[in-house]
Protein backbone atom coordinates (compact mmCIF):
# COMPACT_ATOMS: atom_id res chain seq x y z
CA UNK A 1 0.00 0.00 0.00
CA UNK A 2 2.74 2.44 1.00
CA UNK A 3 6.37 2.09 -0.04
CA UNK A 4 9.12 4.55 0.97
CA UNK A 5 12.45 3.98 -0.80
CA UNK A 6 15.51 5.81 0.52
CA UNK A 7 13.51 8.94 1.01
CA UNK A 8 15.26 12.12 2.10
CA UNK A 9 13.70 15.49 2.67
CA UNK A 10 15.74 18.61 3.14
CA UNK A 11 13.84 21.85 3.69
CA UNK A 12 15.05 25.07 2.14
CA UNK A 13 17.57 26.39 4.63
CA UNK A 14 19.33 23.07 4.99
CA UNK A 15 17.30 21.34 7.68
CA UNK A 16 17.24 17.59 7.07
CA UNK A 17 13.78 16.41 8.14
CA UNK A 18 14.08 12.86 6.82
CA UNK A 19 17.23 10.90 5.97
CA UNK A 20 17.34 7.66 3.97
CA UNK A 21 13.94 6.42 5.02
CA UNK A 22 12.70 3.06 3.72
CA UNK A 23 9.69 1.05 4.83
CA UNK A 24 6.48 -0.48 3.52
CA UNK A 25 2.99 -0.62 4.92
CA UNK A 26 0.51 -3.24 3.74
CA UNK A 27 -3.20 -2.72 3.18
CA UNK A 28 -5.11 -3.31 6.39
CA UNK A 29 -2.08 -2.52 8.52
CA UNK A 30 -2.15 0.03 11.32
CA UNK A 31 1.20 1.71 11.92
CA UNK A 32 2.23 4.28 14.49
CA UNK A 33 4.96 6.75 13.64
CA UNK A 34 6.60 8.09 16.75
CA UNK A 35 9.63 10.06 17.87
CA UNK A 36 10.44 13.30 19.60
CA UNK A 37 8.99 16.47 18.18
CA UNK A 38 10.92 17.50 15.08
CA UNK A 39 11.91 13.90 14.36
CA UNK A 40 10.12 14.04 10.99
CA UNK A 41 6.71 12.49 11.77
CA UNK A 42 4.74 15.31 10.22
CA UNK A 43 7.07 15.53 7.23
CA UNK A 44 6.54 11.83 6.58
CA UNK A 45 2.77 12.32 6.48
CA UNK A 46 3.12 15.45 4.32
CA UNK A 47 5.01 13.45 1.72
CA UNK A 48 2.04 11.08 1.53
CA UNK A 49 -0.50 13.88 1.12
CA UNK A 50 1.77 15.62 -1.41
CA UNK A 51 1.96 18.76 0.69
CA UNK A 52 5.73 18.27 0.46
CA UNK A 53 7.87 16.47 -2.10
CA UNK A 54 10.90 14.36 -1.21
CA UNK A 55 14.35 15.72 -2.02
CA UNK A 56 15.58 12.21 -2.87
CA UNK A 57 14.09 8.73 -3.09
CA UNK A 58 10.56 7.73 -4.02
CA UNK A 59 7.21 7.32 -2.32
CA UNK A 60 4.66 4.91 -3.74
CA UNK A 61 1.05 4.82 -2.62
CA UNK A 62 -1.16 2.10 -4.07
CA UNK A 63 1.51 1.53 -6.76
CA UNK A 64 1.42 5.18 -7.82
CA UNK A 65 4.82 6.86 -7.82
CA UNK A 66 4.03 10.15 -6.12
CA UNK A 67 7.06 11.88 -7.63
CA UNK A 68 5.43 11.44 -11.04
CA UNK A 69 2.18 13.08 -9.96
CA UNK A 70 1.90 16.50 -11.52
CA UNK A 71 0.35 19.42 -9.72
CA UNK A 72 -2.91 19.05 -11.62
CA UNK A 73 -3.27 15.42 -10.52
CA UNK A 74 -2.53 16.07 -6.84
CA UNK A 75 -6.22 16.49 -5.88
CA UNK A 76 -7.01 13.08 -7.33
CA UNK A 77 -4.32 11.43 -5.18
CA UNK A 78 -5.57 13.25 -2.09
CA UNK A 79 -9.11 11.98 -2.66
CA UNK A 80 -7.73 8.51 -2.01
CA UNK A 81 -6.40 9.50 1.41
CA UNK A 82 -8.44 10.22 4.51
CA UNK A 83 -6.69 12.86 6.60
CA UNK A 84 -7.12 13.55 10.30
CA UNK A 85 -5.42 16.51 11.94
CA UNK A 86 -4.48 17.33 15.51
CA UNK A 87 -6.58 20.50 15.41
CA UNK A 88 -9.25 18.61 13.39
CA UNK A 89 -9.52 21.54 10.90
CA UNK A 90 -13.28 21.57 10.56
CA UNK A 91 -15.09 24.37 8.75
CA UNK A 92 -16.59 26.18 11.71
CA UNK A 93 -19.26 27.99 9.70
CA UNK A 94 -20.85 24.77 8.45
CA UNK A 95 -22.81 22.05 10.13
CA UNK A 96 -21.37 18.70 11.17
CA UNK A 97 -23.17 17.10 8.25
CA UNK A 98 -21.72 19.57 5.73
CA UNK A 99 -18.22 19.09 7.12
CA UNK A 100 -18.40 15.33 6.76
CA UNK A 101 -19.98 15.67 3.31
CA UNK A 102 -17.18 17.93 2.02
CA UNK A 103 -14.98 15.18 0.51
CA UNK A 104 -18.02 13.73 -1.26
CA UNK A 105 -19.09 17.15 -2.55
CA UNK A 106 -15.57 17.66 -3.86
CA UNK A 107 -15.53 14.21 -5.46
CA UNK A 108 -18.95 14.97 -6.95
CA UNK A 109 -20.85 12.01 -5.47
CA UNK A 110 -24.57 11.99 -6.24
CA UNK A 111 -26.39 13.79 -3.43
CA UNK A 112 -28.67 11.00 -2.26
CA UNK A 113 -25.79 8.55 -2.03
CA UNK A 114 -23.62 11.18 -0.32
CA UNK A 115 -26.24 11.78 2.38
CA UNK A 116 -26.41 8.05 3.06
CA UNK A 117 -22.65 7.75 3.36
CA UNK A 118 -22.36 10.83 5.57
CA UNK A 119 -24.90 9.35 7.99
CA UNK A 120 -23.12 5.99 7.93
CA UNK A 121 -19.80 7.70 8.76
CA UNK A 122 -21.37 9.78 11.54
CA UNK A 123 -23.02 6.67 12.90
CA UNK A 124 -19.67 4.92 12.99
CA UNK A 125 -18.14 7.65 15.17
CA UNK A 126 -21.29 7.86 17.29
CA UNK A 127 -22.37 11.35 16.27
CA UNK A 128 -25.39 10.66 14.09
CA UNK A 129 -27.61 12.66 16.46
CA UNK A 130 -25.43 15.78 16.07
CA UNK A 131 -25.45 16.07 12.28
CA UNK A 132 -27.16 19.48 12.30
CA UNK A 133 -25.00 20.94 15.07
CA UNK A 134 -22.31 23.55 14.47
CA UNK A 135 -18.82 22.19 15.23
CA UNK A 136 -18.27 24.94 17.80
CA UNK A 137 -20.99 23.43 19.96
CA UNK A 138 -19.20 20.08 20.17
CA UNK A 139 -16.61 18.97 22.70
CA UNK A 140 -12.99 18.53 21.62
CA UNK A 141 -13.42 14.75 21.43
CA UNK A 142 -16.59 15.10 19.40
CA UNK A 143 -14.93 17.56 17.03
CA UNK A 144 -12.10 15.11 16.46
CA UNK A 145 -14.60 12.36 15.74
CA UNK A 146 -16.29 14.61 13.17
CA UNK A 147 -12.84 14.99 11.62
CA UNK A 148 -12.51 11.21 11.53
CA UNK A 149 -15.96 10.80 10.00
CA UNK A 150 -14.86 13.25 7.30
CA UNK A 151 -11.70 11.22 6.69
CA UNK A 152 -13.53 7.91 6.26
CA UNK A 153 -16.66 9.07 4.44
CA UNK A 154 -15.03 8.58 1.04
CA UNK A 155 -13.89 5.07 2.05
CA UNK A 156 -10.27 5.82 1.22
CA UNK A 157 -7.77 2.92 1.08
CA UNK A 158 -5.40 4.95 3.29
CA UNK A 159 -5.96 7.04 6.39
CA UNK A 160 -3.23 9.27 7.79
CA UNK A 161 -3.57 11.00 11.12
CA UNK A 162 -1.17 13.59 12.55
CA UNK A 163 -1.33 13.57 16.37
CA UNK A 164 -5.08 12.88 16.30
CA UNK A 165 -5.24 12.67 20.08
CA UNK A 166 -2.81 15.49 20.83
CA UNK A 167 -5.51 17.63 22.39
CA UNK A 168 -7.53 14.88 24.06
CA UNK A 169 -7.41 13.24 27.45
CA UNK A 170 -6.22 9.62 27.69
CA UNK A 171 -9.64 8.03 27.89
CA UNK A 172 -10.93 9.78 24.77
CA UNK A 173 -7.64 9.05 23.03
CA UNK A 174 -8.03 5.31 23.46
CA UNK A 175 -11.50 5.48 21.96
CA UNK A 176 -10.19 7.37 18.94
CA UNK A 177 -7.33 4.92 18.42
CA UNK A 178 -9.71 1.98 18.67
CA UNK A 179 -11.73 3.55 15.88
CA UNK A 180 -8.60 3.64 13.72
CA UNK A 181 -7.81 0.01 14.58
CA UNK A 182 -11.27 -0.98 13.39
CA UNK A 183 -10.72 0.71 10.05
CA UNK A 184 -7.45 -1.20 9.68
CA UNK A 185 -9.26 -4.45 10.39
CA UNK A 186 -11.47 -3.96 7.35
CA UNK A 187 -8.56 -3.42 4.97
CA UNK A 188 -7.71 0.26 5.26
CA UNK A 189 -4.06 1.14 5.80
CA UNK A 190 -3.81 3.51 8.76
CA UNK A 191 -0.77 5.62 9.56
CA UNK A 192 -0.88 7.53 12.84
CA UNK A 193 1.80 9.97 13.96
CA UNK A 194 1.85 10.21 17.74
CA UNK A 195 4.31 10.82 20.55
CA UNK A 196 2.05 9.25 23.17
CA UNK A 197 4.08 6.13 24.00
CA UNK A 198 1.67 4.81 26.63
CA UNK A 199 -1.16 4.90 24.19
CA UNK A 200 0.96 3.27 21.47
CA UNK A 201 1.95 0.42 23.76
CA UNK A 202 -1.62 -0.15 24.70
CA UNK A 203 -2.73 -0.40 21.09
CA UNK A 204 -0.31 -3.22 20.33
CA UNK A 205 0.36 -2.24 16.72
CA UNK A 206 3.44 -1.86 14.58
CA UNK A 207 5.56 1.18 15.48
CA UNK A 208 8.06 3.15 13.39
CA UNK A 209 10.43 5.20 15.53
CA UNK A 210 12.06 8.26 14.01
CA UNK A 211 15.00 10.13 15.46
CA UNK A 212 16.35 13.25 13.77
CA UNK A 213 14.87 12.10 10.49
CA UNK A 214 16.24 8.54 10.61
CA UNK A 215 14.22 5.40 11.10
CA UNK A 216 15.84 3.86 14.18
CA UNK A 217 13.32 1.18 15.01
CA UNK A 218 10.45 -0.74 13.41
CA UNK A 219 8.79 -3.11 15.82
CA UNK A 220 5.55 -4.57 17.01
CA UNK A 221 5.19 -4.52 20.80
CA UNK A 222 4.41 -7.96 22.16
CA UNK A 223 1.42 -8.52 24.36
CA UNK A 224 3.83 -8.66 27.28
CA UNK A 225 4.62 -4.97 26.96
CA UNK B 1 -12.12 19.60 29.47
CA UNK B 2 -14.71 17.18 28.35
CA UNK B 3 -14.08 13.77 29.72
CA UNK B 4 -16.81 11.09 29.93
CA UNK B 5 -18.57 9.52 26.98
CA UNK B 6 -16.54 6.79 25.42
CA UNK B 7 -16.81 6.97 21.66
CA UNK B 8 -20.32 5.76 21.72
CA UNK B 9 -22.03 2.96 19.94
CA UNK B 10 -20.29 1.93 16.75
CA UNK B 11 -21.92 0.06 13.98
CA UNK B 12 -20.01 -2.70 12.28
CA UNK B 13 -17.42 -1.00 10.02
CA UNK B 14 -18.14 -1.38 6.37
CA UNK B 15 -15.38 -3.01 4.38
CA UNK B 16 -13.47 -0.44 2.42
CA UNK B 17 -13.06 -1.32 -1.23
CA UNK B 18 -9.38 -2.07 -1.73
CA UNK B 19 -8.82 0.53 -4.42
CA UNK B 20 -10.50 3.84 -4.89
CA UNK B 21 -7.60 6.06 -5.84
CA UNK B 22 -8.37 5.64 -9.51
CA UNK B 23 -11.97 6.63 -10.00
CA UNK B 24 -14.06 4.14 -11.96
CA UNK B 25 -15.08 5.14 -15.45
CA UNK B 26 -18.16 7.28 -15.33
CA UNK B 27 -21.04 7.53 -17.72
CA UNK B 28 -21.74 10.83 -19.44
CA UNK B 29 -24.87 11.20 -17.33
CA UNK B 30 -22.95 10.83 -14.08
CA UNK B 31 -20.37 13.34 -15.26
CA UNK B 32 -23.10 15.80 -16.22
CA UNK B 33 -24.69 15.31 -12.82
CA UNK B 34 -21.37 15.99 -11.12
CA UNK B 35 -20.80 19.06 -13.26
CA UNK B 36 -24.26 20.36 -12.37
CA UNK B 37 -23.76 19.63 -8.66
CA UNK B 38 -20.40 21.40 -8.65
CA UNK B 39 -21.83 24.49 -10.31
CA UNK B 40 -24.86 24.47 -8.05
CA UNK B 41 -22.49 24.28 -5.09
CA UNK B 42 -20.41 27.17 -6.43
CA UNK B 43 -23.49 29.25 -7.16
CA UNK B 44 -25.07 28.71 -3.75
CA UNK B 45 -21.92 29.22 -1.73
CA UNK B 46 -21.14 32.41 -3.69
CA UNK B 47 -24.57 33.81 -2.84
CA UNK B 48 -24.01 32.78 0.76
CA UNK B 49 -20.72 34.67 0.82
CA UNK B 50 -22.35 37.83 -0.53
CA UNK B 51 -25.17 37.54 1.98
CA UNK B 52 -22.89 36.99 4.97
CA UNK B 53 -21.59 40.55 4.73
CA UNK B 54 -24.51 42.56 3.34
CA UNK B 55 -23.04 46.01 4.03
CA UNK B 56 -19.74 45.25 2.31
CA UNK B 57 -21.61 43.72 -0.62
CA UNK B 58 -23.89 46.75 -0.98
CA UNK B 59 -20.91 49.12 -0.86
CA UNK B 60 -18.98 47.16 -3.47
CA UNK B 61 -22.00 46.91 -5.74
CA UNK B 62 -22.70 50.65 -5.40
CA UNK B 63 -19.12 51.56 -6.28
CA UNK B 64 -19.35 49.32 -9.32
CA UNK B 65 -22.72 50.84 -10.21
CA UNK B 66 -21.36 54.39 -10.15
CA UNK B 67 -18.29 53.39 -12.13
CA UNK B 68 -20.39 51.72 -14.81
CA UNK B 69 -23.00 54.53 -14.82
CA UNK B 70 -20.55 57.31 -15.76
CA UNK B 71 -19.69 56.10 -19.29
CA UNK B 72 -23.35 55.20 -19.81
CA UNK B 73 -24.42 58.72 -18.90
CA UNK B 74 -21.85 60.27 -21.21
CA UNK B 75 -23.04 58.02 -24.02
CA UNK B 76 -26.64 59.03 -23.37
CA UNK B 77 -25.67 62.71 -23.41
CA UNK B 78 -23.86 62.25 -26.73
CA UNK B 79 -26.82 60.40 -28.24
CA UNK B 80 -29.09 63.27 -27.32
CA UNK B 81 -26.67 65.89 -28.56
CA UNK B 82 -26.28 64.10 -31.89
CA UNK B 83 -30.03 63.86 -32.36
CA UNK B 84 -30.37 67.51 -31.40
CA UNK B 85 -27.70 68.75 -33.78
CA UNK B 86 -29.18 66.67 -36.56
CA UNK B 87 -32.44 68.48 -35.95
CA UNK B 88 -30.85 71.85 -36.49
CA UNK B 89 -31.49 71.99 -40.21
CA UNK B 90 -30.78 75.68 -40.24
CA UNK B 91 -27.17 74.98 -39.54
CA UNK B 92 -26.78 73.61 -43.04
CA UNK B 93 -28.58 76.43 -44.72
CA UNK B 94 -27.05 79.56 -46.16
CA UNK B 95 -28.89 82.72 -45.31
CA UNK B 96 -28.59 85.47 -47.94
CA UNK B 97 -29.62 89.03 -47.17
CA UNK B 98 -30.34 90.92 -50.40
CA UNK B 99 -29.88 94.67 -50.83
CA UNK B 100 -32.93 96.44 -49.40
CA UNK B 101 -33.39 98.02 -52.84
CA UNK B 102 -34.08 94.72 -54.54
CA UNK B 103 -37.78 94.41 -55.21
CA UNK B 104 -39.85 91.32 -54.58
CA UNK B 105 -40.07 90.39 -58.27
CA UNK B 106 -36.31 90.69 -58.68
CA UNK B 107 -35.79 88.59 -55.57
CA UNK B 108 -37.99 85.83 -56.99
CA UNK B 109 -35.97 85.97 -60.20
CA UNK B 110 -32.72 85.59 -58.29
CA UNK B 111 -34.17 82.68 -56.35
CA UNK B 112 -35.24 80.96 -59.56
CA UNK B 113 -31.74 81.42 -60.96
CA UNK B 114 -30.13 79.77 -57.96
CA UNK B 115 -32.63 76.94 -57.90
CA UNK B 116 -31.34 75.93 -61.30
CA UNK B 117 -27.84 75.28 -59.88
CA UNK B 118 -27.04 71.59 -59.29
CA UNK B 119 -25.57 72.30 -55.84
CA UNK B 120 -28.76 73.94 -54.59
CA UNK B 121 -31.64 71.87 -53.27
CA UNK B 122 -34.06 74.61 -52.39
CA UNK B 123 -34.34 78.35 -52.16
CA UNK B 124 -36.93 79.84 -49.85
CA UNK B 125 -37.88 83.46 -50.25
CA UNK B 126 -38.74 85.42 -47.15
CA UNK B 127 -40.25 88.77 -47.92
CA UNK B 128 -39.58 91.72 -45.64
CA UNK B 129 -43.17 91.44 -44.44
CA UNK B 130 -42.72 87.83 -43.42
CA UNK B 131 -39.45 88.76 -41.74
CA UNK B 132 -41.11 91.51 -39.79
CA UNK B 133 -43.92 89.26 -38.64
CA UNK B 134 -41.46 86.58 -37.56
CA UNK B 135 -39.31 89.11 -35.80
CA UNK B 136 -42.33 90.42 -33.94
CA UNK B 137 -43.31 86.95 -32.80
CA UNK B 138 -39.94 85.75 -31.69
CA UNK B 139 -38.25 88.69 -30.11
CA UNK B 140 -40.96 90.42 -28.18
CA UNK B 141 -39.85 93.68 -29.76
CA UNK B 142 -43.29 94.22 -31.21
CA UNK B 143 -43.79 97.53 -29.44
CA UNK B 144 -40.46 98.89 -30.57
CA UNK B 145 -41.22 97.78 -34.11
CA UNK B 146 -44.52 99.69 -34.06
CA UNK B 147 -42.52 102.89 -33.90
CA UNK B 148 -40.88 102.31 -37.27
CA UNK B 149 -42.37 104.09 -40.26
CA UNK B 150 -41.30 101.57 -42.80
CA UNK B 151 -40.07 98.02 -42.83
CA UNK B 152 -36.27 98.14 -42.55
CA UNK B 153 -35.83 94.45 -43.31
CA UNK B 154 -34.46 93.22 -46.63
CA UNK B 155 -35.68 90.23 -48.59
CA UNK B 156 -33.98 87.10 -47.32
CA UNK B 157 -33.25 84.05 -49.41
CA UNK B 158 -32.62 80.81 -47.53
CA UNK B 159 -30.54 78.47 -49.69
CA UNK B 160 -30.37 74.78 -48.85
CA UNK B 161 -27.26 73.25 -50.44
CA UNK B 162 -27.50 69.89 -52.23
CA UNK B 163 -25.01 67.06 -52.77
CA UNK B 164 -21.42 67.71 -51.72
CA UNK B 165 -22.26 71.31 -50.90
CA UNK B 166 -24.63 70.10 -48.18
CA UNK B 167 -21.86 68.05 -46.53
CA UNK B 168 -19.70 71.06 -45.91
CA UNK B 169 -18.18 71.57 -49.34
CA UNK B 170 -20.24 74.66 -49.99
CA UNK B 171 -17.32 77.04 -50.54
CA UNK B 172 -17.97 77.44 -54.28
CA UNK B 173 -21.68 78.03 -53.77
CA UNK B 174 -21.06 80.64 -51.10
CA UNK B 175 -18.49 82.38 -53.29
CA UNK B 176 -20.92 82.47 -56.20
CA UNK B 177 -23.64 83.96 -54.04
CA UNK B 178 -21.32 86.54 -52.55
CA UNK B 179 -20.20 87.57 -56.05
CA UNK B 180 -23.73 88.64 -56.92
CA UNK B 181 -23.96 92.46 -56.71
CA UNK B 182 -27.53 92.38 -55.40
CA UNK B 183 -26.43 90.44 -52.33
CA UNK B 184 -25.76 92.46 -49.23
CA UNK B 185 -24.68 89.80 -46.71
CA UNK B 186 -24.18 86.03 -46.66
CA UNK B 187 -24.44 84.16 -43.42
CA UNK B 188 -23.65 80.49 -43.16
CA UNK B 189 -22.56 78.23 -40.36
CA UNK B 190 -20.11 75.88 -41.98
CA UNK B 191 -17.36 76.67 -39.51
CA UNK B 192 -19.69 76.18 -36.56
CA UNK B 193 -20.89 72.90 -38.00
CA UNK B 194 -17.36 71.64 -38.48
CA UNK B 195 -16.62 72.55 -34.90
CA UNK B 196 -19.72 70.71 -33.67
CA UNK B 197 -18.75 67.61 -35.63
CA UNK B 198 -15.26 67.77 -34.11
CA UNK B 199 -16.73 68.12 -30.63
CA UNK B 200 -19.03 65.16 -31.20
CA UNK B 201 -16.14 63.01 -32.43
CA UNK B 202 -14.08 64.03 -29.43
CA UNK B 203 -17.00 63.24 -27.12
CA UNK B 204 -17.42 59.80 -28.63
CA UNK B 205 -13.73 59.05 -28.23
CA UNK B 206 -13.90 60.30 -24.65
CA UNK B 207 -16.88 58.02 -24.00
CA UNK B 208 -14.93 55.02 -25.28
CA UNK B 209 -11.86 55.98 -23.24
CA UNK B 210 -14.01 56.50 -20.13
CA UNK B 211 -15.75 53.18 -20.66
CA UNK B 212 -12.35 51.48 -20.89
CA UNK B 213 -11.12 53.24 -17.74
CA UNK B 214 -14.20 52.46 -15.71
CA UNK B 215 -14.21 48.92 -17.06
CA UNK B 216 -10.70 48.63 -15.68
CA UNK B 217 -11.91 50.11 -12.39
CA UNK B 218 -14.66 47.47 -12.26
CA UNK B 219 -12.09 44.77 -12.86
CA UNK B 220 -9.89 46.12 -10.07
CA UNK B 221 -12.70 46.60 -7.56
CA UNK B 222 -14.04 43.07 -8.09
CA UNK B 223 -10.51 41.69 -8.18
CA UNK B 224 -9.58 43.34 -4.91
CA UNK B 225 -12.81 42.28 -3.20
CA UNK B 226 -12.31 38.70 -4.29
CA UNK B 227 -8.63 38.80 -3.32
CA UNK B 228 -9.57 39.82 0.23
CA UNK B 229 -12.26 37.16 0.30
CA UNK B 230 -9.76 34.50 -0.80
CA UNK B 231 -7.31 35.64 1.87
CA UNK B 232 -9.90 35.56 4.63
CA UNK B 233 -10.80 32.04 3.55
CA UNK B 234 -7.25 30.76 3.33
CA UNK B 235 -7.83 28.14 6.02
CA UNK B 236 -11.01 26.88 4.40
CA UNK B 237 -9.27 26.71 1.03
CA UNK B 238 -6.32 24.81 2.55
CA UNK B 239 -8.71 22.25 4.07
CA UNK B 240 -10.55 21.81 0.79
CA UNK B 241 -7.28 21.33 -1.06
CA UNK B 242 -6.23 18.66 1.44
CA UNK B 243 -9.58 16.93 0.90
CA UNK B 244 -8.71 16.73 -2.78
CA UNK B 245 -10.39 19.84 -4.16
CA UNK B 246 -8.89 20.97 -7.45
CA UNK B 247 -8.35 24.59 -8.47
CA UNK B 248 -11.64 24.63 -10.34
CA UNK B 249 -13.64 23.57 -7.32
CA UNK B 250 -11.98 26.10 -5.03
CA UNK B 251 -12.24 28.89 -7.56
CA UNK B 252 -15.83 28.38 -8.69
CA UNK B 253 -17.59 30.11 -5.75
CA UNK B 254 -15.31 33.12 -6.17
CA UNK B 255 -16.02 33.30 -9.89
CA UNK B 256 -19.74 33.23 -9.24
CA UNK B 257 -19.30 35.93 -6.58
CA UNK B 258 -17.46 38.08 -9.13
CA UNK B 259 -20.24 37.47 -11.62
CA UNK B 260 -22.86 38.61 -9.10
CA UNK B 261 -20.83 41.70 -8.21
CA UNK B 262 -20.55 42.69 -11.87
CA UNK B 263 -24.17 41.92 -12.66
CA UNK B 264 -25.54 43.74 -9.61
CA UNK B 265 -23.19 46.66 -10.32
CA UNK B 266 -24.61 46.87 -13.85
CA UNK B 267 -28.15 46.83 -12.46
CA UNK B 268 -27.28 49.70 -10.11
CA UNK B 269 -25.66 51.58 -13.01
CA UNK B 270 -28.83 51.21 -15.07
CA UNK B 271 -30.94 52.40 -12.15
CA UNK B 272 -28.68 55.45 -11.78
CA UNK B 273 -29.01 56.26 -15.48
CA UNK B 274 -32.79 55.84 -15.36
CA UNK B 275 -32.98 58.10 -12.31
CA UNK B 276 -30.86 60.75 -14.04
CA UNK B 277 -33.05 60.45 -17.13
CA UNK B 278 -36.18 61.03 -15.06
CA UNK B 279 -34.63 63.91 -13.17
CA UNK B 280 -33.29 65.73 -16.24
CA UNK B 281 -35.87 64.84 -18.87
CA UNK B 282 -38.26 67.76 -18.38
CA UNK B 283 -35.58 70.40 -17.99
CA UNK B 284 -33.79 69.13 -21.08
CA UNK B 285 -36.99 68.97 -23.10
CA UNK B 286 -37.63 72.64 -22.30
CA UNK B 287 -34.12 73.55 -23.34
CA UNK B 288 -34.54 71.73 -26.65
CA UNK B 289 -37.94 73.35 -27.20
CA UNK B 290 -36.40 76.78 -26.69
CA UNK B 291 -34.14 76.06 -29.67
CA UNK B 292 -37.23 75.26 -31.70
CA UNK B 293 -36.38 71.55 -31.70
CA UNK B 294 -39.09 68.94 -31.77
CA UNK B 295 -37.06 66.23 -30.05
CA UNK B 296 -37.92 64.05 -27.13
CA UNK B 297 -35.13 63.25 -24.73
CA UNK B 298 -33.80 59.78 -25.38
CA UNK B 299 -33.07 57.21 -22.73
CA UNK B 300 -30.70 54.32 -23.32
CA UNK B 301 -31.48 51.75 -25.95
CA UNK B 302 -32.49 48.27 -24.70
CA UNK B 303 -29.51 46.76 -26.51
CA UNK B 304 -27.18 49.10 -24.61
CA UNK B 305 -28.82 48.00 -21.34
CA UNK B 306 -28.30 44.35 -22.21
CA UNK B 307 -24.72 45.06 -23.21
CA UNK B 308 -24.15 46.80 -19.87
CA UNK B 309 -25.48 43.78 -17.95
CA UNK B 310 -23.43 41.33 -19.98
CA UNK B 311 -20.33 43.54 -19.81
CA UNK B 312 -20.64 44.02 -16.05
CA UNK B 313 -21.05 40.30 -15.45
CA UNK B 314 -18.13 39.47 -17.75
CA UNK B 315 -15.85 42.05 -16.09
CA UNK B 316 -16.78 40.77 -12.63
CA UNK B 317 -16.10 37.19 -13.63
CA UNK B 318 -12.78 38.13 -15.22
CA UNK B 319 -11.68 40.18 -12.20
CA UNK B 320 -12.54 37.30 -9.88
CA UNK B 321 -10.71 34.85 -12.12
CA UNK B 322 -7.53 36.90 -12.17
CA UNK B 323 -7.55 37.51 -8.42
CA UNK B 324 -8.44 33.97 -7.35
CA UNK B 325 -6.00 32.34 -9.76
CA UNK B 326 -3.17 34.54 -8.51
CA UNK B 327 -4.00 33.75 -4.88
CA UNK B 328 -4.34 30.01 -5.55
CA UNK B 329 -0.92 29.89 -7.19
CA UNK B 330 0.45 31.26 -3.95
CA UNK B 331 -1.29 28.82 -1.61
CA UNK B 332 -0.98 25.63 -3.64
Amino acid sequence: MIRFEQVAKRYPGGHDALIDLSFTVAAGEMVFVTGHSGAGKSTLLKLLSLVERPTRGSVHVDDVDLSRVRRRRVPQVRRGIGMVFQDHRLLMDRSVFDNVALPLVIAGAPRAEAAKRVRAALDKVGLLAREKAAPTLLSAGEQQRVGIARAIVGKPPLIIADEPTGNLDPQLSVGIMQLFAEFAQVGTAVLVASHDLHLIKRMNQRVLVLDHGRLIDDFRPQAAA
Amino acid sequence: MNVRRRPARRSAPEPAPPKRARAPRQTAGARLGRWRDHHLYGLLSSLGRLAVRPLATVLTVTVLGVALALPLLLQAALDNLRAFSGGLREAREITVFLDPDVAAAAAAEIAAGWRARPDVAEVIVRTPEQGLAEFRQLSGFSEALEVLDSNPLPTVLVVAPAGAAAEGGDGALVAAIEADARVDLVQHDAAWRRRLTAIMTLGERAAVALAALFGLATLLVVGNTVRLDVQSRAEEIAIMQLMGAGDGFVRRPFLYAGLWYGLLGAVVAILIVLAMHLALRDALAQLIASYGGQLTVRGIAPTALLATLAGGAALGWLGAWIASTRQLRRTA
